[in-house]
């Protein structure tokens, strides 16, 4: 993990709905989701109401921050906020637990980058706090 | 069932420009000042009034009102559409409702935007903290995303891609309306080479943001022979989509809204694709004309490449693909890019197409997308097929 601060700029929480609990564990370098009590299934990104029951029974649950690469692009023209970081390795995660979430695929060569490769959790730390990143897995 | 007596009785459109200086107020004046001319009409009979919220005024939360007094109508009903690229089409559909529940008698369907000019548009929401920062701040990425799933599960053909690119640009070069630096023929190899922005989505792909306008009379067949108006098509069957699954976390993304809704807009219409002598996609990128294909079920699932490859797809041919040059290839006009694919299915309906006039045509289907979200494909699919 490089300890240099991306140009990512560090996110505001509570802007749309309670987030705090998110970026609090971000700091500790770990990942929460969403979880529907009523169904028993997680949500991202963080929702007002479950997407499945439309109930507020929701909580905060630490996940592995395993998955599989379901889609993928690499980013390689200019926006706010990439400088320096381009070209880009994105894709959507779908983790073990169920969701799907975009990220940056870091510390890895955006040409290896692919559908069906396992990823794990890589942070990359902003000016403030840390901001969830997937890295290829090993093997 | 009777059929509807509801019909689009005139069309306007201004040219696609870019950087005009101009803001959507000014556009909606000349597209509204060109349908009266064209239908001859007064005025003061238009009491319905449906606009888009344009990218360029949707900090002003009372756009529709503020319409209403830069243009001097005074509407017993009034539609502010947010449903970006399909609220030409969607307002058409709320209008034909309005009508038929006695709000008012003759709407004008009206989407003006100049994003090109002037961006004051914040998406604000979960973005900030959950997409813009990992550099999916555009369409474009996100398509790129669609893109690669759409390639594992299926075959994507990059001259498929292409010769949507290419058709369109030929029909644009008989466009007068369309962006004159798009006025100039695309190769294969061009498209081929064109600089890739979000693998693998290239810029040839790609819809540039510019500014317009475009406007229908929607009212009942009656009324208009009143005004003695003689062209008029019938809006035979309308359905919409938005946020299709919802409520499933990982659904198959390249299964879109359109393929839902595709079943119930042919029965409600008595047709089937062979019947359809247009297509008038939403076209912000290749991809999503070439999945519409198949979701309307011109072909297989998964043979989109094969069958654009297959088909004559230019005003001459077999299926007639977006006959204006389409979005990519006229010009975006901002969030009043719905209208563009819809002015030109009703233009070639009135046999006005000129230069690129589809023989005989009586039937179009017509599409709108409106907004890209999370990890998903587009917010809003609307359809509609008209009839002359």
């Amino acid at each position: 993990m490089s300890e240099k601060p991306t140009a990512r700029p560090a996110p505001q929480a509570n802007v749309y709905v309670d987030t705090a609990p998110f970026w609090e564990a971000a700091a500790r370098r770990e990942l929460v989701l969403q979880y529907c009590k009523d169904t028993g299934r997680f949500q991202h990104y963080p929702r007002p109401v479950s997407i499945y029951s439309g109930s507020r029974n929701i909580e905060w649950r630490k996940v592995a921050g395993k998955g599989t690469i379901y889609a993928c692009t690499v980013i390689r023209i200019p926006g706010p906020g990439l400088e320096g970081r381009l070209p880009l390795a994105v894709a959507t995660v779908e983790l073990d637990e169920g969701v799907r979430m975009i990220a940056n695929i870091v510390e890895s060569d955006p040409a290896d980058v692919a559908i069906g490769r396992r990823v794990e959790l890589a942070w990359e730390k902003l000016e403030r706090g840390y901001y969830p990143a997937f890295k290829l897995a090993k093997g | 069932m009777a059929k509807s007596d509801i019909v689009i009785a005139g069309y306007a459109e201004t040219p696609v420009a870019f950087r005009s200086g101009r803001s959507a107020y000014d556009f909606a004046g000349e597209a509204l000042a060109s349908l009266i001319a064209s239908t001859g009409i007064e005025k003061d009979v238009i009491d319905g009034l449906s606009v888009t919220v344009p990218l360029s005024e949707a900090s002003n939360p009372f756009f529709a009102v503020y319409m209403t007094e830069a243009l001097g109508l005074s509407p017993t009903w009034t539609n502010y559409g947010g449903i970006g690229g399909c609220s030409a089409t969607g307002g058409v559909a709320r209008a034909a409702s309005a009508i038929r529940d006695g709000y008012c008698k003759a709407a004008v369907v009206l989407s003006a935007d100049a994003p090109s000019t002037n961006w004051r548009a914040n998406y604000g929401a979960f973005r900030g903290e959950f997409q813009d920062p990992v550099g999916v701040q555009g369409p474009p990425a996100m398509f790129g995303l669609l893109m690669s799933r759409y390639a594992h599960q299926f075959k994507l053909k990059d001259e498929a891609l292409g010769k949507i690119a290419i058709t369109q640009r030929e029909h644009a070069l008989l466009n007068d309306n369309a962006l004159p630096k798009f006025k100039k023929p695309m190769t294969m190899e061009e498209y081929k080479t064109s600089r890739v922005i979000a693998d693998p989505l290239r810029v040839l792909d790609s819809v540039m943001f510019c500014d317009g306008a475009n406007a229908f009379l929607v009212t009942t067949r009656e009324r208009a022979e009143t005004w003695g108006i003689k062209k008029m098509v019938r809006p035979a069957a309308y359905a919409e989509l938005t946020n299709v699954n919802g409520n499933q976390a990982c659904p198959d993304i390249t299964e879109t809204g359109f393929a839902r809704i595709a079943p119930k807009l042919f029965a409600k219409a008595g047709l089937k694709p062979a019947d359809i002598h247009m297509f008038q996609p939403y076209d912000d990128f290749t991809i999503a004309v070439l999945m519409q294909f198949e979701d309307f079920g011109f072909c297989k699932r998964g043979e989109g490449s094969d069958f654009v490859l297959a088909t004559d797809i230019s005003y001459r041919g077999k299926l007639p693909l977006n006959t204006g040059g389409g979005q990519i290839s006229a010009g975006q006009p901002g969030l009043a890019s719905g209208g563009l694919n819809l002015a030109e299915a009703v233009r070639q309906l009135f046999g006005e197409g000129g230069r690129r006039q589809i023989k005989d045509p009586k039937t179009a289907l017509v599409t709108g997308i409106g907004v890209i979200p999370y990890a998903r494909n587009w917010g809003t699919s609307a359809a509609m097929i008209l009839e002359a």
